[in-house]
Parts: structure tokens; C-alpha cells; sequence
């Protein structure tokens, strides 16, 4: 009886696994590059030493490497969504940039519509980041367009799995609130993958510029906005960033809202950091803020720099420091160098460890003398 | 046996010079003020010093301070190459912030229970009519005499070191610096850790006192600051302190290298307390009379003068040990 369970128990597990195994090979052989690249573009693109000298002597690569590129989140677009200035092939030279606002073929489920960028742009372009009309030539230059800080990322695992209520933040950098479902709730609970930076690769990110001090000087920022990112560094927030803490705030935390490229001038009325706003901005960490709270440099300058009384502090700890320890380790010294003297030994052997010059015989002889 | 005074001066103070020499002691002798040189020491320790009490507080004081310091030091030096290993160990910046939270608490707690231990041990010696402030951590004129005269000595100026107590000069200074560092260490890391609320209430109540001062928007700033350089500095000057001066003094001068015992037994080696704390040696001699016969037989091994034939028979009533060993320096003297 035994013997036929286990072999009806076998057949059992014998039919899962095959359909398991099954589907595992049907989903494994489905592949997102031939989606990708209906137009064949890879029949030259795979080279991977398909490439030009330009006229000023930089060398281009052109090689798409289909391994890496079907682990980005473009994976499912087709080459010419977004090179859609390529109406032939072979094609000619290409002038024209990607435009990031363009319309591509994916269909969002829930809207309906053909999914773009656009909504992100705007508000892009409304921020400090964006050229304005009245920018010269070299601003527009340097300020950073979508493809500075996007590099179509590569996706990588993250430690552990994010809940669904801040991966569904990111959603609602492009979605309506209104349009938040708990169909779109179960989906975002089960986003297992993250493309954003971490912490520290945000800070690095915003200090390219940032932390260029000839650059920032030549856009006349202010002293604190050229300043910003070593004051930041020694802030708490900077420290424990530095080390890698995922708590703590980093530069987008505090000077854009969830929407991440709403970053606005201090004395901008949008601004997260605007006087009226950065209760609420610092109130995503710190639960209990007032008015006195908020007041607090974040960007702490050097040790008393325009406070007297701080810096005053600091020099007589420096001078309590040094004069303690000298005093102390010299006090020791001398009393090692007295009592070495004196005959004690530095290990206590057979119950002491005086030994050698002083006897009693001899200080009780020495007294003797003294008192015939 | 008294020095005759002869007339020179001289004389007069040679016997001066003897009577800081010898210490009488009733039922012992003429104690030398260098017999440590000739005393056996249990390596563990031969007299009390500490209590139970006071050995916990050391082990979760030094404990956590060794933890506080680790991740306090490498989240304030981030940018140093060492840091980010030692926070790893501690597992990443996030849980390194807690775990000094944490150890702060148990220090905190720590420094609670000393007190306690203070308050009711003080409260039970006045009780028995037994306090003696000597015998405490109460800083006196003497310690400064002592410092004085301890120096004049390791330079060679003077034969003998002073006769200090229980806790001389060297461990009142560190007892008061520890006082001094952990309040700063406390209030200044409260204030680093309850931003919110020190920021309100201070400057608040600055507000009510007067309140033309507290206009401006520096008060937050300036106070957070304040509590920053000041933890920050007074950690580095505990640790540089603990590490060159505590642990020297401890573990490595000569004496007690390689390793002091006594904050684990609480029981201090004999040499080490005639030596740095005769009075309270002295003490020990009339409180527990095992040492009392010690060190009449040490004196009389030794050839120096032993007490009078009336305390002789007092140590007699004592049974066996004594009788035993005080054969052994007649045999000798034979």
C-alpha cells in the first residue's frame, strides 16, 4: 500500500515538475531584443567596432551591445521610437538628438495612451535645471538635460524588497493620484527591481556640478549654493551618507518633492527649501518640526565660521585637549622614569616586582648611622 | 627603641626623617615606608578596593565606551579611509546609528547605578557613623600637596612618595573628568538626537527671559552647532585620554604590566596599595587582622622592629597560622 502511494505521490510531483519545468523554458525563451529590434538594426549595430573618428578627433562608438541593452528599462522599445528621425536603412549621418518627449508605441493599461515623457519635461522644464530663454550660450551648455543624469540605467537587484506605498511614490511621478487603483497598488507591490541611485550615487551625481566650484563661480550662484556640497558632506545627513545609510536624506530629499525634478530657487514660491515649505519638507523624516527646527543649518558651515562664540569654544577644547593629554602622558612618563629609578621592574615576578638597589638592611643601616 | 635627641639640629631631623620613615602601628611594629619593596602580592589582587557594584559598572562603562567610540568616531570622521571598514563591521551606517544609541543607554543606565551605589553607600556609612570623606573621591588640598611631592620624588628629590589614600591625586582628576565628560558627553548627544525638541525649548526659554535676545534665527543653529563641536570633541579627548593615559597607567607603567587585575577581583596587589595609598593601607591593617599578622611576621622576617611584648600575646590568642609562621624568622635568626 505504501509502495503505491509513493508511487501515485511520484507521478504527481513527476507532472508538476515537467509542467514547471515547462513554463520555465516558455518564459525563458521569449525574447524582449527581437520585440525590440524589429527593424533588424542590430545586423550592423552588434559590431562591436562599428564606430567613427569625428572631425575634432573624439571617437563614437555605435556598437549596441543586445545583452546589456535588453536589461534596461528600454528593453521593450524599438530602436526608432525614439530614433524616429531614421526613415531608411542603411541611414545617413545622424544630426538629430533623442527626443525624450516623444510618444513611443508601449500603451499605458489604465489610460490608454501612448506612453511619453512628456509630463516629466514639463515639470523639467519649469525647474532651475532647465535653459531658460534669457540663459547665455555657455548656461544652456552646462545645465543637464534628461540624458545627463539618465544613462538608460542598467537594472540592478535591490537589497531588499521595496514596499509597495514607495515604489508607488515613483508612479506617481508620471501617474494622477486619481488614477491610483488597488489594481496598480497590487502591481507596484510587486516591483522587485529598482532603477534609481542610491544615496551616495545621487550626492556624486549632483556634485559633477555642483561641487565644480570654477563652474558654479562663473554662473555667480550664491556663496552658499558654491558651497554646497562640502557643507552638506559635513552635515549629519552627508556623514552618514557617505557611509551608505539609506535613512538619511540626500540632495533630492530636501530640494525636490517626489516629483524629483521639481528643483526650484530658495526664494522660488514651488520650492521645497521656500521659508513657507521646508516644514513640510523636513517633516518626511523628522516627525516633530517647529519653527525653531527648521533653523538649523543644514548645510552647517566650518566650525564657528561667523560665530564667534562656537569658534571661541572650539580653540579652548583644542588647547584643553592638547594640554590634558601632554600633561597627562608626561605626568605618566615621569613617573615611570622616577620609579623605574627607584629599582621596580616592569613585571611582578614571585610576588613583587622591586627588585635590585634598595634593601631594608641597607635603609635601616643608613638610619642607624645617621642617628650615632 | 627612640633616636636620642642630641643636640645638633641634625639629629632633630633625622628622627623627624624616622618618624615619616616608620609608621608605628599598635600590634604590628615600625612599619617602613618602603616595605613594599619586600611584600608578596597576589598577581589577582591581596586587599579590597572595589565592590561588585563598582567591577559592573566598570565592564558595562569600558564596554560601551569601546562600542560608542567606534561607530561615533567613524560616522564623525566619514571621510576618513578607516571608517567605512568599521561601520561595516558594525553593519552599515543605518544600524551603527543605533547600536550608539543603544550603548549610550546602557552607559547612561550605568552612570545612574553608580550614583545609586553612591547614594546608599554614603547613606549606610553615616548610618554606622563609618564615613570617612578621606577614604573618598572627594578632592582635598592634600591631593595637591601629594602631586607636588610625588613629582619632587620621581625626579629624585625626595626618598619616599607621600603617603596617599584610598584615591590619590591622579584618580580624583580622572574621576572628575569623567563627571565633566559625561555630562557634556549626555546633554551635548541628547541634544544631536532630539534636535526638535532642543531647538524649541531653549531657545524658548531664552524667549521668555528676555525677550529682545532670541530674535534672530540664530539660536537653533547656534546651539546645534555648539552640541556638535562639543560631543565631538570631548569623545576625542575621552578616547585619547582612555587610550594613552587610562590604559598606560593601568596596565603598562611597571608593576602592572602585563595586566592589572583589579577591575575584575575589585581587590588591589598589596605592593601596589603601600605603595601609591599607605593610609588606606594602614586601614586595611586595622580592619582585617589576616594582614595585620602578615605583616608583623613580614617585619620581624625582615629584622625590623616588631610591637611590644603585650601585643605579642594579643597575636598569640590567634590560633595555629601565626604560632607557625612566627617559628620560621626565629629559626633563621638562629
Amino acid at each position: 500500500m505504501d509502495r503505491l502511494r509513493d508511487l501515485n505521490s511520484l507521478k504527481i510531483i513527476g507532472t508538476i515538475s515537467t509542467f514547471f519545468v515547462l513554463i520555465c523554458v516558455l518564459l525563458s525563451i521569449s525574447s524582449y531584443a527581437r520585440a525590440a529590434d524589429e527593424d533588424n538594426c542590430l545586423m550592423c549595430h552588434k559590431y562591436r567596432f562599428l564606430g567613427r573618428i569625428d572631425e575634432n578627433g573624439n571617437r563614437i562608438n555605435y556598437n549596441v551591445d543586445p545583452r546589456i541593452f535588453n536589461d534596461t528599462v528600454h528593453r521593450t522599445i524599438a530602436c526608432r521610437e525614439c530614433h524616429n528621425y531614421i526613415k531608411k536603412i542603411p541611414h545617413d549621418p545622424v544630426t538629430e538628438q533623442v527626443n525624450c518627449g516623444t510618444q513611443c508605441h508601449v500603451i499605458t493599461p489604465f489610460s490608454k495612451e501612448r506612453f511619453s515623457h512628456q509630463h516629466i519635461i514639463e515639470i523639467y522644464n519649469s525647474s532651475v535645471h532647465a535653459p531658460k530663454p534669457d540663459d547665455s550660450p555657455e548656461q544652456k551648455e552646462a545645465k543637464p538635460g534628461c540624458k545627463f543624469c539618465h544613462l538608460n540605467p542598467i537594472y540592478s537587484l535591490p537589497k531588499h524588497d521595496i514596499p509597495y506605498d514607495v515604489s508607488l511614490r515613483r508612479c506617481l511621478n508620471c501617474h494622477q493620484q486619481k488614477g491610483v487603483t488597488q489594481a496598480y497598488k497590487h502591481i507596484t507591490h510587486r516591483i522587485r527591481r529598482k532603477t534609481s541611485r542610491s544615496s551616495q550615487e545621487i550626492v556624486a551625481l549632483c556634485a559633477k556640478c555642483h561641487a565644480d566650484k570654477e563652474l558654479m563661480e562663473r554662473f555667480k550662484v550664491s556663496q552658499e549654493a558654491l558651497t554646497a556640497v562640502e557643507t552638506y558632506k559635513r552635515s549629519i545627513h552627508g556623514e552618514s551618507v557617505t557611509l551608505g545609510s539609506q535613512e538619511t536624506a540626500d540632495c533630492i530629499s530636501c530640494h525636490a518633492s517626489n516629483k524629483l525634478h521639481d528643483i526650484y530657487k530658495k526664494d522660488d514660491r514651488r520650492a521645497t527649501i521656500f521659508s513657507k515649505n521646508i516644514n513640510k519638507t523636513c517633516q518626511q523624516c523628522h516627525e516633530q518640526t517647529n519653527r525653531w527646527f527648521v533653523e538649523i543649518a543644514v548645510h552647517p558651515r566650518s566650525e564657528g565660521a561667523g560665530n564667534p562664540i562656537v569658534y571661541f569654544i572650539s580653540i579652548s577644547l583644542r588647547f584643553a585637549l592638547y594640554g590634558t593629554v601632554f600633561g597627562l602622558v608626561g605626568l605618566m612618563l615621569l613617573e615611570t622614569y622616577g620609579r623605574k629609578r627607584k629599582g621596580i621592574k616592569f613585571l611582578l615576578r614571585h610576588g613583587n616586582s622591586w627588585r635590585g638597589k634598595a634593601t631594608p638592611e641597607k635603609s635601616k643601616q643608613k638610619i642607624q648611622k645617621n642617628n650615632n | 627603641m627612640v633616636a636620642p635627641p642630641d643636640a645638633a639640629t641634625a639629629a632633630v631631623e633625622e628622627a623627624a626623617a624616622r618618624e615619616d620613615y616608620f609608621t608605628y602601628i599598635e600590634g604590628v611594629g615600625h612599619i617602613p615606608r618602603d616595605i613594599y619593596k619586600h611584600v608578596k602580592s597576589d598577581p589577582a589582587g591581596d586587599l579590597p578596593r572595589y565592590s561588585t557594584h563598582i567591577v559592573i559598572q566598570h565592564i558595562l562603562v569600558s564596554t560601551t565606551f569601546l562600542v560608542l567610540a567606534a561607530t561615533g568616531l567613524s560616522l564623525f570622521f566619514a571621510d576618513v579611509f578607516w571608517a567605512p571598514y568599521v561601520i561595516k563591521l558594525f553593519g552599515g551606517a543605518d544600524t551603527a546609528r543605533y547600536v550608539h544609541r543603544v550603548a549610550a543607554a546602557i552607559m547612561i543606565f550605568a552612570a545612574v547605578y553608580h550614583i545609586l551605589t553612591l547614594v546608599a553607600g554614603t547613606t549606610k556609612k553615616v548610618m554606622n557613623n563609618e564615613f570617612d570623606y578621606r577614604r573618598t573621591q572627594i578632592p582635598r588640598l592634600k591631593d595637591l600637596h601629594d602631586l607636588i611631592h610625588d613629582i619632587k620624588y620621581f625626579l629624585g628629590l625626595e626618598p619616599f612618595r607621600p603617603k596617599m589614600e584610598k584615591f590619590c591625586y591622579k584618580q580624583k582628576l580622572h574621576y572628575l573628568a569623567i563627571i565633566w565628560g559625561t555630562t557634556v558627553l549626555v546633554s551635548a548627544g541628547l541634544a544631536l538626537l532630539y534636535p526638535d525638541v532642543v531647538s524649541k525649548t531653549i531657545p524658548e526659554a531664552i524667549f521668555k527671559i528676555s525677550p529682545g535676545a532670541a530674535t534672530g534665527g540664530a539660536f537653533p543653529t547656534f546651539f546645534q552647532d555648539l552640541a556638535r563641536l562639543m560631543h565631538a570633541d570631548e569623545a576625542v579627548m575621552a578616547l585619547i585620554v582612555i587610550a594613552l593615559w587610562h590604559l598606560a597607567n593601568v596596565h603598562i607603567v611597571p608593576g602592572r604590566f602585563p595586566f592589572q587585575w583589579t577591575f575584575l577581583t575589585g581587590r588591589i596587589t598589596r605592593e601596589h596599595q603601600i605603595e601609591e595609598h599607605f593610609l588606606e593601607y594602614i586601614r586595611n591593617l586595622e580592619e582585617i587582622p589576616e594582614e595585620k599578622e602578615y605583616m608583623r611576621n613580614l617585619l620581624r622576617e625582615k629584622g625590623f622592629e616588631v610591637s611590644e611584648p603585650m601585643d605579642t600575646t594579643l597575636s598569640r590568642q590567634t590560633p595555629e597560622p601565626g604560632s607557625a609562621e612566627e617559628s620560621t624568622p626565629e629559626k633563621e635568626e638562629n
